[in-house]
Formats: C-alpha cells, structure tokens, sequence
C-alpha cells in the first residue's frame, strides 16, 4: 500500500459491459471509488475479483463504488465478471492501455482507491489481504495466500507482445460458446449481429417458420440464420439450410418423435438441382464424409436448429442411445450429370430446373461393396441382402423407407445392362424377402409373429420404401444404405430451395 | 459482444401439478395405452390394481406413440377423467 499518493486520478471514459461509457467522474460522484486493474490472464486478478466479489455490494452500500476494468476485450471482461461473480462496473480497456500507463501501472491486479475529490487515496498491488483491509476498511478474507503477487500490466508490454496478445482474444470469443452452450461440441463460429445479419441478406429475421419440438421453440429466419452461422455456412448456403428446416418442420416428417428417441436417427439432406453448382455442394469423391463445406455446415446448421433452438440436444431431450456420426449433420448432393438416371427431385415432381432438398430420418449408412456382380439381379441382390440388415435382421417389414447412395460404378453397370431406376428398385425389393418361419427368433414384428411359416414377408411393404440417388468417386464399387428410423410414421419431405445467390 | 441467440428465450412455467386425491373411491381413471409394444399389457394390470380401490377406469388409445396425444383425446381423458395413468416405452 503507497498511502502518500494523493495526486489527482487520472479521468477516463471507457466501455462498459452494461453498454455505453463510464467515466472517473460517474463513478466518484457520490462518494470514493475502488479502481481494480485487472486482466483475465492473470491468476491472481482472477482470485482478487473472486475475493472481493463477496464484498462489493458492502462496499456499494458504504458508498464506494467498484470498478474493474479490464485489460481486456468487452465479452472477456463480461465473461470473467461472470464467473468470479463480480458484480460491481464492468470495464474494458482497449491497447495499447493508456488508462493504465496513466496511473502507472507496473502489474496487475492494482486496486487504487478514488476519494470522492478525485484523488488517489491509495493503492495496492497484488493480492494482500491486509493492505486491501486497511485501504477499503471492510473485512477481507484471510484465507491463504493471503499475499500473492500478479502479472505485469499490459501497458508495461512491448509492441510484438501486444499483438500476439490481440490474437488470442479471438480464441476467447469461442470459448463464450461453449460456456453459453450454443455448440455441439465442436467449435463453432460465434453468431455475431453482423454475421446473422449477412446471412440473412436483408430478409425480415421475425419471419416465423413454425414451433420446434421438442421445446416447442418459435424457429424464426434471425434464430435459423444464427445456427447457419454457428455451423459455419457461408450466407450463399441459408437458402438450402432453410429449405431444410421448413422440410423438416412438416408435421409428416415427425421431427419431435426423431429429436427425442432411444434410436439412432440422424437426418439427412439430399439436394439436387442448380444450387449444388452455386455453393460447391459435393456429390461426387467422399460425398457423404468430410471435405466440403457445404456438405458439413448445412447439415450440421440443421442439427442445432434441432438440438438448440428445438431442445433436442443429446443426453437431455435427446435420449439416443449410442447417437450416430450423422447427427452432427449430414448433407449431400445427387450427382444428377454422372446419374444415368432420372434425379431424386424430378422423381418427386418437381422441374429439373428447379433446386430442392429432400430430407430423411435416417440411421446411420452401411456401406455395400460389390467388385465383382456379372450382372444387375446379381448387384442388386448384394445391395437387398446388406439392407435385409438394417435396423435388426429380424425386423420385417421395415415399415420406413430406406435411402440407397449408389456409387458411380455401380449405377453405370445397372445402365449398361439396361435396367432402369424402377427396375433396380423392384430387384432389390425381390431380393429381401423371406419365410416368416426364418424370422422368428430375436426381436421380431407382429406380422411375423403372426404368419404362416411358409408366408413370405419383404424386408420393405413395397418397392415404393426404396429411394435410390447417386452420389459417391467415379472409382470404387462402393454403395451405402441408410435405414429409416421407425415407430414415428416419419415421411421423406422435399421443399423446393426458396432463392439463390 | 452482442451475439444472436439461437434459443426461443421465452421463459416457460411450469404447471402445478393437480391436487393428489385422497382416495380412488369412485374415481374416474383414464388409462393412456400410448400403443408401445406391451403398453396394454401393463396397463391391464394397473386397471386390475386400481378396480380393487374402487376406482373406474376407461382407456383411451394414441394412434402413435412418437406424436403428441391429438386435442380429441386429450378432452376426453379431461371430460371424463378424474385421473389419467400413461403406459410410458416398452
């Protein structure tokens, strides 16, 4: 404590986490005021604030005003204040810290008292529990340390040190979501105004979607465009990411049922037309894995409009029991010009002009190799038999619909050996159909239960249950299956993709 | 920092629960078969427990157990029921 230094305090105005500015002048008006120079990186200003948070609203009441003021950026600041529980003025002092070098500040934390003159009264630095005692004249805990020293202040730094430390604020603002909450566990890209704002492009962010289950959220453009940031989109991608929320928000597709069951399901997005060439949507070489960034953050957008803004998060309303790679978000495009076939959205009745987004509650894919199928009803038997699987082997029918991603190879043997879209879909129908005597042991369906031992039961109800699209590198015999999630009368829902950029 | 949040920050509360009755004498029980697999059958116990405390029962069926109950059924456990019990899972 230096007790002979009543010069005048130097006047300041800085940013407050309260929003506007606070000057030395509003904080002495009434009485003293306790300056607190700190900074998050310091341990010690970490334990100071946690100390005097205690005694802040003693102090306010005896007429002192508390201050902190921060050598850092606003949120860090607010998020310290927070979790010390501090809850005396907030400050943030930007570099290079003139407010600091002013009061010649040598390290932190420095608790300087104003007098209700405008004097400096004294000071101490570090943390010492007597001197903070006789400098406020309050109690002060005496819990050891009851001396600790702190860090120097920022203002003491030199000019290459400023700059890294300006470089790890950003890292802070990630760490803001995780302690919000607002993630999947994955870094996220933090939902600025700016940035919700450049996703939405003008258009009116009150616009209302419809009510998220499980929570029963009001999902507007602003929130929808706040987890398109989140995920990562670039604001050319919003339309898609919106397509697909209003998809899933048709009550056919029982995204409440999905958001909460035991099951594995995750949903996924298929797009076709246009829009894939517009935002780079892959549908080609790793298709349904990572590498893309439309791919990654459109699903993953859809995800925690599910999970956040719908409170379907995983291990709260979410109960899946093993949860899937796909629930963090799975999107592809149909890669319509290698295709010999009619594309997902034409088949659905829209235009082939027209870009759509088609959506599934979907297990997780089964990947299907065959390199060495003579012909179709022999490929197409490969990929019935790996289906017959899904979901349990006894589970028959389905009653769901499955989604095949036939790879390249695969749909251009189907073609050169003649067969069409429907063809492939009725062999692989054929394919998976049993005996219900074969069936029955495990878990199995009351149909089963109840049939002849000799009545033949199809892995789906009909070839309708088979929707196939393709997608995947032009080398490599390898196709996917993905299950349908049951019990929830979930239907496959297509909307049209509202605008492009 | 002024981020957007992603939540419906409404704040919800929660309903009181109803008084509990002291007796099922007389009672109206609705019995909820959510149409979970064995559903019925756990409820077919309930009902037997619930008769031998003088209790009436009635049961009312969901058409799917992962949807919401529909507004009808809904107001008929409320018209007629002075208790509901739910067959929950499998």
């Amino acid at each position: 404590m230096i007790p002979d230094t009543l010069t005048a305090a130097p006047e300041f105005s800085l940013p407050s986490v309260a929003g506007g500015s606070v000057r030395l002048a509003d904080l002495h008006a009434g009485g003293p005021a306790l300056l607190l120079f700190v900074s998050e990186e310091c341990p010690t200003c970490v334990l100071t604030l946690r100390r005097l948070a205690p005694i802040v609203s003693q102090l306010d009441s005896a007429g002192v005003r508390v201050a902190a003021l921060f050598e850092d950026p606003l949120e860090v600041a607010a998020r310290v204040a927070r979790r010390t529980g501090f809850d005396g003025s907030v400050l943030s002092e930007p570099s290079p810290y003139e407010v600091s070098g002013a009061y010649g500040l040598q390290s932190l934390p420095t608790a300087v008292l104003v007098d209700r003159d405008g004097r400096q009264a004294g000071r101490v630095v570090g943390w010492d529990s007597e001197g903070l005692e006789a400098l406020l004249s309050v109690p002060v805990t005496h819990e050891a340390p009851t001396r600790k020293p702190g860090c120097a202040a920022k203002n003491t730094y030199d000019a290459e040190s400023l700059r890294a430390l300006d470089g790890a604020g950003a890292f802070d603002e990630l760490e803001d979501m995780f302690e919000l909450g607002w993630t999947d566990g994955l870094p996220v890209i933090p939902p600025t105004r700016s940035r919700v704002e450049a996703m939405l492009g003008g258009r009116d962010p009150d616009a209302f979607l419809g009510e998220m289950p499980p929570a029963m959220a009001r999902v507007t453009l602003e929130r929808v465009a706040a987890c398109a940031v989140l995920a990562g989109c670039r604001p050319e991608y919003f339309p898609v990411v919106l397509a697909a929320v209003q998809a899933v928000l048709e009550p056919a597709f029982n995204v409440g049922g999905q958001a909460v069951t035991t099951q594995p399901v995750g949903q996924v997005v298929v797009v076709n037309g246009p829009v894939r060439e517009t935002i780079g949507l892959n549908g080609g070489v790793g298709a349904l894995g990572p590498g893309w960034r439309p791919n990654m953050t459109i699903g993953r957008a859809l995800r925690l409009v599910i999970s956040l803004t719908g409170g379907g998060f995983p291990g709260r309303l979410d109960r899946s029991a093993l949860g899937q790679p796909g629930k963090v978000g799975l999107c592809f495009a149909e890669d319509e010009e290698v295709s010999p076939w009619e594309p997902l959205h034409v088949t659905r009745g829209f235009p082939a002009d027209r870009s759509v987004v088609t959506v599934f509650g979907a297990d997780a894919p089964l990947s299907i190799s065959d390199h060495r199928s003579m012909g179709p009803d022999e490929l197409a038997r490969v990929l019935g038999e790996a289906a017959a699987a899904t979901w349990s082997p006894t589970w028959w029918p389905l009653g769901g619909t499955s989604l095949f991603v036939i790879c390249p190879e695969h749909a251009r043997s189907f073609a050169e050996w003649g067969w069409n879209k429907q063809q492939v879909r009725e062999a692989i129908f054929e394919a998976a159909r049993r005996p219900a005597g074969s069936l029955r042991w495990g878990e199995t369906t009351p149909l089963v239960l109840a049939a002849p031992d000799d009545q033949v039961i199809g892995k789906w109800s009909s070839p309708d249950d088979i929707v196939l699209v393709v997608a995947g590198g032009e080398a490599g015999r390898f196709s996917a299956v993905f299950g349908p999630c049951l019990g929830m009368n979930a239907e496959v829902i297509s909307k049209e993709v509202p605008w492009t950029t | 920092m002024d981020y957007v949040s992603p939540f419906d920050e409404r704040r919800r509360v929660a309903e009181p629960l109803a008084p509990r009755p002291a007796s099922l004498e007389g009672k109206c029980v609705a019995l909820l078969d959510i149409t979970k697999r064995r559903g019925d059958e756990f409820l077919d116990r309930i009902e037997e427990r619930l008769r031998s405390r003088g209790a009436v029962t009635f049961r009312v069926v969901k058409e799917i157990f992962s949807k919401p109950a529909s507004p009808e059924i809904v107001r008929q456990i409320a018209d007629r029921g002075d208790l509901a019990v739910e067959g929950l899972a499998d």
